[in-house]
C-alpha cells in the first residue's frame, strides 16, 4: 500500500471541468514528478490532495486513511504539507514569524536552529518582513514552513517558477537533500528537466487527463513523447 | 400574459389599492395620519430601492437627502422666499440631488463596506451641521414649525384625505417612474453592476458613472420625500437627518422585499402597524421596537426575500419549473453550421486586412524587482487569428491584461488600428473596439441568455454611459438584432430565455465569448476560451472560434497545442517575459529554442 | 481665539477621547481584518459595557470588581454573538453580513432599553478618581488622567497579545491570508471566534470606562459608531497602529475643534474623513488592495 493514493478524482472550479478521473501513487521515500503543461490539471490536483478544493467523485488515501473533504487544516495535521505555487509568506511578519507559524500546530516540530542549518540564508534574514524576501529566499521559506512542521509528504507547487537559473540550481539541490532524508515528495513542475533530475517516478497530465506513467529515464528517450504532452 | 397587461396589471392593482386604502386601513388600526407617514416613506423607499436592490449599493445615510430636501424646501416656505409650495419643494429636490452628488462621487469608487461607511458619516456630518452651525436655518434642535399646505388652483390641499391624496398621487407617479428606470436599459445596467460589476465594465460601461447616477436618482427621491414630510406634518422635524430614518428605511426595505420596488411602501405598512399596535398590548408595549428587529434578524437569516419577495418567487417558481424541466437538448452537429455575417462595428480607423490591429511596442510590466513583462513587441494584423503561448510564469496573462487595458504598462506602448490606447482602462479599450473573453466564466448569472447579450450589445450602443432610463431595455432595434445574430452564431438561439445558471458548462463558456462578441469588436482577445473543457466541448469552441475568425482579428491565449496549431496563423512565445520567437506555426514547431524553453529552461543547468 | 488653558485642557480631553476611540476601534478594525466582518454592532456593544459597570459597580460598590466581571461578560456575549449568527454570514455577501451585524445592534440596543428603560443612569466616579490634579497652570478631573493611563495600558496588553502571542501571530497572518493559515494546520475559524471575543472585550471596555463621565442611554454607543468608523477609515482597514494612532488623532481633532467653535466640533472630523478619502484612501496605514 502507498502512503498516497489518489484514486479517480475529479476537481471543478465552479463547473469548470479540470481533472478528469485523475489517479496516481505516491510510495514511502519516493520522490515523484507531476510534470505537464500549464492550464494541465496539475495544481489543481495537488490543491485538491491538500483539501483546498474538494473532490467530486473519487478518493485520496493517506496511509490507508481516506482524506478527501476534510479540511486543509486536518489534513495537514496528518501530516501532508503543501507548499503553494504562490508561495503565500506572510509579507507582513518577519521570517522568524512566518516559521514559529507554522510550527504551531505540528507534532514534531523542528527546532528553528535546525531549519536555520538547513538554511543558512534564512537565518541571516530571519528578521527580514516577509515582502523584503527575494523569489528565492521567499521559496526557500515556504519549503521551510513544510520542513519546519516535520511532514510525512511534501507537495511542491512549481517551486522553481520564475527564479533564474542559479536559485533553480539551489533549490534542486535542496530539493534532492530533503529527498535523500527520506522524505516523501510529490513534485509539480513545467521545468521538466529540473524536475527530472532528482525524481524516481513520473506522471504526465494533460488537459485534465493522466496520459502517461514511468520512469525518467523512460520519459527522455521517448522525445516525441515529450513533445507532444510537455513541449510544443 | 401580453406584454401590455403585464405592465398595466401591477400599475392597476396598485391604483386600487392606493384609492381603496384611506376607507378601509383605518378601520384596520392605521389611522390616516399613518398612511400618509407609509406613502412618505414608500417614495423615499423607491429611490433607495434602485439604488439597493437593483444595483446593489447598500447606503446608510439616505437620510441626508431627506433632510436636505426637507429643510431646504421648508426653509423657503416658512421665510417666505418663495411663494409656492411646488416650486420650494423642486428647489428643495434639486438641492438634495446636489448634495447626493457630492457624497456620491466620493462613495461610489468604494465597495460595499466603504461605501456603507462613508454614506453613514455623511449623514451623520449632515445631523451634526443641522442640529449646530446652521441651526439659525434648520431651528436646530426645535426643527421648523409652520411649513404651510399647497394649493392646487383654487382648492387648497389641506390635511386629511386631500393630503393623502397628493401623497397618493407622488407616490403612484413616482412608482411608474421608478419602474420605467428599472425596465429601461439603465436599469439593466444597474442589474448587471449589482450581479457582475467588473464584467459590466469590461464590456464597455462607464460603472462609476451609472453607480453615481442611481445614486442622485435615490438622492432626489429622498429629497422629495424629504419636502413632503415638512408639508404634510407642517412641520420639518431635526430627526430626519438622524440615523434612524436610513435604519429604518433598510430594516422596512427588508421585511417588504428588496428589488421589489414596492417593497419600502409594504415594510413601511407593516412596520407602521405593529408599531401603532404592538403598543397597545400591555404585555408588549415598549417592546415593540425590539420585536421588530428580532424579526429583521429572522428575516436576514432566513428570508432573505421579504414579503414581497416571497410571494414572487412562489408565483415564479412553478412557472421556471415548467420551463427548466423541458430544457431541451442541444441540437447535434456543428454548432456553427450556418455561417451568420454578424453585425460588425465599423472600426474607428478603416482598415484593410493585414494591416495591423493591435500593436504591442516594447511593453513591459514590472513589480517591485520583478519583470513580469520585459520589452515586448508584436503585432497582431487585421483579419488574422494569432496565438500567444509560452510555459507558466511566462507573463502571458500580464500581455493580455495589458492588451486589454485592465493593467497599465510600466512603460511601452499599445495600439489600437495606429491609435495609442495604452492606460485608457478596459471600459474605454471596449468602446474603441476591443473584446475580451475570460478563462473563468464572467457571466450574469441570474440573467437570461438573451439579457446577458443585450447587456453587452448595448455597451457598444449607448457609450459609457447614457442616462436612457425612458424606454424599454429591449426597444432598440439594431441591438436586438445584434442578439439574435450572436446567439445564431453561439448556437444558443434555443436557449434565449433560460437563466444562464442553469446552463450547462461548455454553453456557458460560448456565452462567455458571445458577450466578448456582442459588443461588436473588432479584435477579440480570448483567455483560454477551452479550459475546463471535455473533448467534444473543445471541438465545438474551436469551430466557433474559426467561424469568428472568419470577420474578426483574434488573439488567443491557450494551451491546448492541438487547438492552438490548427486554429493559429501566427504565434508568438512568451519566455520568462520576453519574446522568444513570433512566426508561423511550422516555424515555432521547429524551433530548437522554443522546445528548449517548455521542457526547462533556455539556459541548461548541469545536474548539480 | 480660545485661551491657552483652555487649549490645553481641551488636548487632554481629546486624549482621553481619543484613546477611548483608540480602543473601541482596535476592536472593530481587527475584526474587520481577520473575519472582513463590519460589525454594525459594536456601537451597542460598547455602550453594554457602560450597562455593565452601571449595574456591577452599583452592587457591588468596586469600580474594579466592575470592569473585571463586565470585561468577562463582553467575552461571554462576544462568543454567543459569534457562534450564534456571525459565524453563518462568512459566506454570504457582504450585504448580508453589514444587514446581519446591523440587527443584531439593533436587538441589543432594544433589548437594554426594556430592561433599564429609556432614562439615563448614572455611574460614580471611583474613589480613587475623583478629585481634581494641579498640572501647572491647569486644574484637571484626576479621573480623566487616570483614563489616559489605564486605556494606554489596555492598549498595551492588547499590542502584546497580537505581537507577543501565538494568537496574535494567527490574528496577523489571518488578515493577510487566511487560507494559508489552515493549509499550516491552523483550524483558523476557531480562531475568529476569539478575534470576535476579544474585538467585542474591547468596546466593552471602552464603554465601561466612558460610564462615570457620560449620562448612560441605550443610545450612548450611535455616535462612537460612527467614529470609530472614521477612525477605521484614517488608520486604514484592518491595521491596529492605524486605530490607535487614527483613533488618537479623531479625539484631538473633536476636542480641539470644540475649542474654536463647538457647533463644527461634531463636523469637522468628517471633512477631515472626506478629504483623506480623496487624497489617500486607504488610510494611513492600510494597504490598498483593499479599498
Amino acid at each position: 500500500m502507498s502512503l498516497l493514493e489518489v484514486e479517480r478524482i475529479n476537481s471543478f472550479y465552479g463547473d469548470s471541468h479540470i481533472l478528469f478521473d485523475v489517479s496516481l501513487e505516491v510510495g514511502k521515500n519516493e520522490v515523484v514528478a507531476l510534470l505537464g503543461r500549464n492550464g494541465a490539471g496539475k495544481t489543481t490536483t495537488l490543491r485538491t490532495i491538500m483539501g483546498v478544493l474538494a473532490p467530486r467523485g473519487g478518493r485520496i488515501r493517506l496511509d490507508g486513511r481516506e482524506i478527501q473533504g476534510l479540511p486543509p487544516y486536518e489534513i495537514a495535521r496528518m501530516g501532508l504539507q503543501l507548499v503553494p505555487e504562490e508561495r503565500a509568506i506572510f509579507g507582513q511578519l518577519t521570517v522568524e514569524e512566518n516559521l514559529r507559524l507554522a510550527a504551531l500546530t505540528a507534532e514534531k516540530a523542528w527546532s528553528l536552529d535546525r531549519i536555520y542549518e538547513f538554511f543558512p540564508r534564512l537565518q541571516e534574514r530571519r528578521r527580514s518582513r516577509g515582502r523584503q524576501l527575494s523569489g528565492g529566499e521567499q521559496q526557500m521559506l515556504a519549503i521551510a514552513r513544510a520542513l519546519i512542521r516535520d511532514a510525512q509528504i511534501i507537495l511542491l507547487d512549481e517551486p522553481f517558477e520564475g527564479l533564474a537559473p542559479l536559485i533553480v540550481r539551489d533549490l534542486v539541490r535542496v530539493s534532492r537533500e530533503l529527498a535523500a532524508q527520506g522524505r516523501t515528495i510529490l513534485v509539480v513542475e513545467q521545468n521538466v528537466v529540473a524536475a527530472l533530475s532528482f525524481s524516481d517516478r513520473v506522471y504526465v497530465v494533460n488537459n485534465g487527463h493522466v496520459v502517461w506513467q514511468g520512469t525518467p529515464a523512460a520519459l527522455e528517450a521517448d522525445p516525441a513523447l515529450m513533445k507532444t504532452h510537455l513541449g510544443v | 400574459m401580453s406584454r401590455a397587461s403585464a405592465t398595466m396589471l401591477p400599475l392597476a392593482a396598485l391604483a386600487a389599492v392606493l384609492a381603496a386604502a384611506p376607507f378601509v386601513l383605518p378601520h384596520l388600526g392605521a389611522s390616516l395620519d399613518v398612511l400618509q407617514r407609509v406613502l412618505d416613506i414608500g417614495l423615499l423607499g423607491l429611490g433607495f430601492d434602485l439604488l439597493f436592490g437593483v444595483a446593489g449599493l447598500l447606503s446608510f445615510g439616505q437620510a441626508a437627502f431627506f433632510g436636505t430636501g426637507g429643510f431646504v424646501a421648508a426653509y423657503l416656505l416658512v421665510n417666505d422666499v418663495i411663494g409656492s409650495v411646488w416650486l420650494a419643494l423642486a428647489i428643495g429636490t434639486v438641492a438634495a440631488g446636489l448634495f447626493g452628488l457630492v457624497v456620491g462621487w466620493l462613495a461610489v469608487r468604494r465597495i460595499g463596506i466603504y461605501f456603507a461607511m462613508i454614506t453613514l458619516a455623511f449623514s451623520q456630518m449632515a445631523y451634526f451641521l443641522e442640529f449646530s452651525p446652521l441651526s439659525a436655518y434648520t431651528g436646530g434642535e426645535n426643527g421648523l414649525p409652520g411649513v404651510p399646505v399647497p394649493w392646487f388652483g383654487p382648492i387648497k390641499i389641506s390635511t386629511g384625505f386631500p393630503m393623502y391624496w397628493l401623497l397618493a398621487v407622488v407616490f403612484f407617479v413616482g412608482f411608474v417612474l421608478a419602474r420605467r428606470i428599472l425596465h429601461s436599459p439603465f436599469g439593466l445596467v444597474l442589474r448587471a453592476i449589482k450581479e457582475n460589476t467588473a464584467r459590466a465594465g469590461m464590456v464597455g460601461h462607464s460603472v462609476p458613472a451609472y453607480k453615481l447616477a442611481v445614486f442622485v436618482i435615490a438622492a432626489l427621491y429622498a429629497g422629495l420625500a424629504g419636502g413632503l414630510l415638512g408639508i404634510f406634518q407642517s412641520y420639518m422635524p431635526p430627526d430626519a437627518f438622524g440615523f434612524d430614518t436610513s435604519g429604518d428605511l433598510i430594516v422596512q426595505t427588508i421585511i417588504g422585499g428588496v428589488g421589489t420596488l414596492i417593497g419600502p411602501l409594504v415594510g413601511a405598512t407593516i412596520w407602521l402597524w405593529l408599531r401603532d399596535n404592538l403598543q397597545l398590548i400591555p404585555a408588549v408595549g415598549s417592546l415593540w421596537k425590539l420585536i421588530l428587529g428580532v424579526i429583521f434578524v429572522v428575516l436576514v437569516i432566513a428570508l432573505r426575500r421579504g414579503v414581497v419577495g416571497e410571494i414572487r418567487h412562489l408565483l415564479t417558481r412553478r412557472r421556471k419549473a415548467v420551463s427548466e424541466a423541458g430544457l431541451p437538448e442541444e441540437p447535434a452537429g456543428d454548432v456553427a453550421a450556418a455561417p451568420v455575417p454578424l453585425p460588425l462595428a465599423a472600426p474607428m480607423i478603416a482598415a484593410e486586412s493585414g494591416a495591423p490591429a493591435l500593436e504591442a511596442r516594447g511593453i513591459c510590466k514590472h513589480y517591485g524587482g520583478l519583470r513580469a513583462v520585459d520589452g515586448v513587441s508584436f503585432t497582431i494584423r487585421t483579419g488574422s487569428i494569432h496565438a500567444v503561448i509560452g510555459p507558466n510564469g511566462a507573463g502571458k496573462s500580464t500581455l493580455f491584461k495589458m492588451l486589454a487595458d485592465e493593467v497599465v504598462p510600466t512603460s511601452g506602448e499599445v495600439l489600437l488600428f495606429g491609435r495609442r490606447i495604452t492606460g485608457l482602462g478596459a471600459t474605454r479599450s471596449a468602446q474603441l473596439g476591443i473584446g475580451k473573453s475570460n478563462q473563468l466564466n464572467q457571466l450574469f448569472l441570474d440573467m437570461t441568455v438573451r439579457e446577458n447579450l443585450r447587456v453587452a450589445a448595448l455597451a457598444r450602443s449607448q457609450g459609457t454611459f447614457r442616462p436612457d432610463v425612458l424606454r424599454a431595455a429591449d426597444s432598440i432595434a439594431a441591438v436586438e438584432r445584434q442578439i439574435a445574430a450572436t446567439m445564431e452564431t453561439l448556437g444558443l438561439s434555443h436557449r434565449a430565455e433560460v437563466p444562464v445558471h442553469v446552463l450547462p458548462y461548455g454553453e456557458k463558456r460560448r456565452l462567455e465569448i458571445g458577450l466578448a462578441l456582442a459588443t461588436g469588436p473588432n479584435v477579440l482577445l480570448l483567455d483560454e476560451p477551452l479550459a475546463g473543457m471535455s473533448p467534444a466541448e473543445r471541438t465545438a469552441t474551436r469551430a466557433l472560434i474559426r467561424e469568428i475568425g472568419r470577420s474578426r482579428t483574434l488573439l488567443i491565449v491557450e494551451h491546448d497545442m492541438d487547438a492552438v496549431f490548427e486554429l493559429a496563423e501566427r504565434i508568438t512565445v512568451l519566455y520568462e517575459g520576453r519574446l522568444l520567437a513570433d512566426g508561423a506555426p511550422e516555424q515555432i514547431q521547429a524551433s530548437e529554442a522554443v522546445q528548449t524553453a517548455y521542457l526547462g529552461g533556455l539556459r541548461a543547468h548541469e545536474p548539480a | 481665539m480660545p485661551s491657552a488653558s483652555l487649549l490645553i485642557s481641551q488636548a487632554f480631553n481629546g486624549l482621553a477621547l481619543g484613546m477611548l476611540l483608540a480602543l473601541v476601534s482596535s476592536g472593530l478594525t481587527i475584526i474587520l481584518g481577520t473575519l472582513g466582518v463590519l460589525n454594525l454592532a459594536h456601537g451597542a456593544l460598547f455602550m453594554v459595557g457602560a450597562y455593565a459597570i452601571y449595574v456591577v459597580a452599583g452592587y457591588t460598590g468596586s469600580f474594579v470588581v466592575g470592569v473585571l466581571a463586565g470585561t468577562v461578560l463582553m467575552l461571554v456575549l462576544g462568543t454567543l454573538l459569534e457562534r450564534g449568527l456571525i459565524r453563518w454570514f462568512y459566506d454570504r455577501p457582504p450585504e448580508d453580513q453589514l444587514l446581519v451585524t446591523f440587527g443584531a445592534g439593533i436587538v441589543i440596543v432594544e433589548a437594554v432599553r426594556a430592561i433599564f428603560g429609556p432614562q439615563s443612569q448614572h455611574v460614580d466616579v471611583p474613589a480613587w478618581g475623583q478629585g481634581a490634579v494641579q498640572l501647572g497652570f491647569l486644574i484637571y478631573p484626576t479621573y480623566r488622567l487616570e483614563l489616559i493611563g489605564i486605556v494606554a495600558v489596555l492598549l498595551l496588553g492588547l499590542y502584546l497579545i497580537l505581537y507577543r502571542t501565538s494568537i496574535g501571530l494567527v490574528v496577523r497572518a489571518g488578515i493577510e491570508d487566511a487560507r494559508m493559515v489552515g493549509i499550516l494546520g491552523i483550524n483558523v475559524r476557531r480562531a475568529f471566534l476569539l478575534v470576535f471575543a476579544i474585538g467585542v472585550a474591547a468596546a466593552g471596555l471602552s464603554g465601561m470606562l466612558y460610564a462615570p463621565i457620560v449620562a448612560v442611554t441605550p443610545d450612548l454607543g450611535e455616535t462612537f459608531l460612527v467614529e470609530s468608523f472614521v477612525v477605521v477609515v484614517i488608520g486604514g482597514l484592518g491595521s491596529y497602529p492605524g486605530a490607535v494612532l487614527g483613533g488618537i488623532i479623531a479625539g484631538e481633532i473633536i476636542s480641539i475643534t470644540s475649542a474654536f467653535s463647538p457647533a463644527y466640533s461634531g463636523v469637522m472630523l468628517y471633512a477631515v474623513m472626506a478629504l483623506l478619502l480623496v487624497l489617500r484612501p486607504q488610510g494611513l496605514f492600510g494597504s490598498e488592495g483593499r479599498v
